[in-house]
């Protein structure tokens, strides 16, 4: 099990994975807009997507989880 | 045999100083999963180079000569790599390896004679910090890093100035000696597990009664990601001695050579047709700054430098068509390569290193403008700006400086932007500057605005913020293609190496605080 968390505060612009992908190390998972830039968040590891605990337009906080993988 | 007992009196000392602090001690060592100073020795060292001064040194305190064999620190040259080097290995073994007027002695000895010769000096650090009682009273205090020569012996253990390269492993508990010897030096590897830190907790414990651990003030975590004080992060020792090694390797012996050349690498340079698929369309997507370095330079080559420090920064020494090269860029992944104060710091301590060992400075810009704010004022951001540019001022090794896409305000300057000193500018068709970015520059001008109104306003701020005109001028010398940028910079660095000198450096910036 690995948590993608956000790096910065910002909101949610897209989720480009569903839950029960396989995705690959360094694959786009969602965009993040924050600091005027639409910053990727990218998966840490190879696997599969467990858990999306975010939607297009939520407001998150630094450190808060927004994907489980496995 | 003529002189026998004097032999067997030598070789039955030596024997005593190559048992360490003893049996009991050694295993109790291995226990915690370590090697000893001198099976470190060995490892790092090609085998059988190690030439050794101070075997029989031992503690000038009466009746301590016996516990303390070499007395707990092992010095000498060698070799890595066929090049030879100056080793310190602190001894854990003996007395914790605290540092006593005789350890003191045999260490400035490695230092002063390292630097005198033009090798660069290996540390390998732990220790429990000063000895007790030797260091007592006012004689201790006075002759605390040794005595010698003259009134100044002190400086021997805190004052530098950047001849040769000093490299530290961090390979345990690490209190006194080790940590103003990392503060002193070019490159500092932490091992997990590990703890550096300037006073240990058991004597804070009683002291001020502290409640944290060596590992709350001086643990991997604390150096690589709080203080950067380490440059990089070991898993474990044989990983510690391969980074150091590998560093090594960018490294020239001394100030006076330019770092060894090594062939290039098949391939290399091969995706340079693809580089722009690195780079988003929109202007506003972030991008992995460390895929373009890759692609840019020699195949395997790149060696990160404070890698999780300072994020928004990136300093890594890399090769190109063989050459060390020191690459200055902004990461857009992370604060959309907004530079903050770490990152400055960073980046000065970077400047400082390639300068010093004659290493030619490439920089990659894409940032909006520093990280502003309250916090960043805290953090002194207007002193961290106006020292990196004080340092850039300073450098004497060839700077080329690509715009990669935004060069923002003073932040774009401070990347050794036009005006602040590259031998060569250029900029990616992509690239765009100004005073701020434009998306920042409508907010401000025109206050809370409509996403149409802003849009509007934007693209009007976007108009004047292409390179050509900087080009027309020659405020900038080129405008490239971004798929030749590979063979512009091989062809750039054979013109920058200046055969007056030999690509042999001022060094102005050698005598620079050696951390921030």
């Amino acid at each position: 099990m690995t948590t993608i968390v956000a790096p910065m505060p910002g909101t949610i612009l897209e989720v480009l994975v569903a839950v029960g992908d396989d995705v690959v190390e360094d694959q786009e998972l969602l965009i993040l807009e924050a600091m005027k830039m639409e910053n990727p968040i990218c998966a840490t590891c190879k696997g599969k997507i467990r858990e999306l605990t975010v939607t297009e337009k939520d407001t998150v906080q630094t450190d808060q989880i927004l994907v489980v993988m496995e | 045999m003529k002189f026998e007992d004097l032999l067997v009196e030598l070789a039955s000392k030596r024997t005593r100083a190559l048992d360490l602090g003893g049996p009991d001690k050694v295993q109790k060592h291995h226990e915690k999963g370590r090697l000893t100073a001198r099976e470190r020795i060995g490892r790092l060292l090609d085998a059988d180079s190690f030439l050794e001064f101070g075997m029989l040194a031992c503690s000038d305190r009466p009746g301590m000569e016996e516990k303390t064999p070499a007395d707990g620190i092992i010095t000498g040259f060698g070799l890595i790599n066929g090049r030879q080097v100056g080793i310190v290995a602190n001894d854990f073994t003996v007395l914790a390896s605290s540092n006593s007027r005789v350890y003191s002695k045999k260490a400035k000895f490695i230092r002063e004679q390292a630097v005198e010769k033009g090798l660069p000096l290996v540390w390998l650090g732990e220790s429990g910090g000063g000895r007790l009682p030797d260091l007592q009273g006012v004689r201790g205090i006075v002759t605390l890093a040794g005595e010698g020569g003259s009134d100044r012996w002190v400086f021997s253990q805190y004052s530098r100035s950047r001849e040769t390269p000093w490299i530290i492993g961090i390979m345990g508990t690490s209190n006194g000696v080790p940590m103003w010897q990392a503060c002193l030096s070019d490159f500092v590897v932490q091992i997990k597990g590990s703890t550096l830190s300037v006073s240990g907790a058991r004597a804070l414990k009683k002291s001020i009664a502290a409640t944290y651990s060596d590992e709350d003030m001086g643990g991997w975590r604390i150096h690589a990601e709080h203080t950067g004080i380490s440059d990089r992060t070991a898993e474990d020792e044989e990983d510690c001695f391969g980074i150091i090694k590998k560093f090594l390797g960018y490294m020239p012996s001394n100030n006076r050579e330019v770092p060894p050349r090594t062939p290039v690498p098949e391939g290399s340079g091969a995706s340079m047709a693809e580089i722009l698929e690195i780079l988003p369309q929109k202007r506003t997507r972030a991008y992995d700054m460390y895929k373009l370095i890759q692609t840019l330079v020699d195949i395997d080559s790149v060696f990160d430098l404070k890698p999780t420090y300072g994020k928004t920064i990136i300093t890594c020494l890399a090769r190109i068509d063989g050459h060390v090269v020191g690459i200055v860029a902004n990461q857009p992944m992370v604060a959309g390569g907004a530079m903050d104060t770490d990152a400055l710091d960073k980046m000065v301590s970077f400047l400082c290193l390639c300068d010093s060992f004659n290493i030619p400075l490439v920089f990659l810009h894409d940032t909006p403008g520093f990280l502003v704010g309250k916090d960043a004022e805290l953090n002194k951001v207007g002193v961290k700006v106006t020292n990196a540019l004080h340092a850039l001022a300073q450098v004497t090794v060839p700077k080329i400086s690509i715009i990669i896409r935004k060069s923002y305000g003073q932040a774009g300057a401070n990347m050794c932007g036009p005006g602040v000193g590259p031998d060569v500018i250029v900029s990616w068709p992509t690239g765009e500057g100004g005073f701020l970015d434009p998306e920042t520059a409508a907010d401000i001008v025109f206050g809370e605005l409509s996403d149409e109104e802003r849009h509007n306003l934007t693209q009007e701020m976007l108009k004047d913020t292409s390179m050509y005109p900087l080009a027309q001028e020659f405020f900038i010398h080129d405008v490239i293609d971004p798929r030749q940028t590979r063979e512009f910079l091989c062809t750039t660095l054979r013109f920058l190496h200046n055969s007056k000198t030999g690509g042999i450096g001022r060094h102005l910036l050698a005598n620079w605080p050696t951390k921030f």
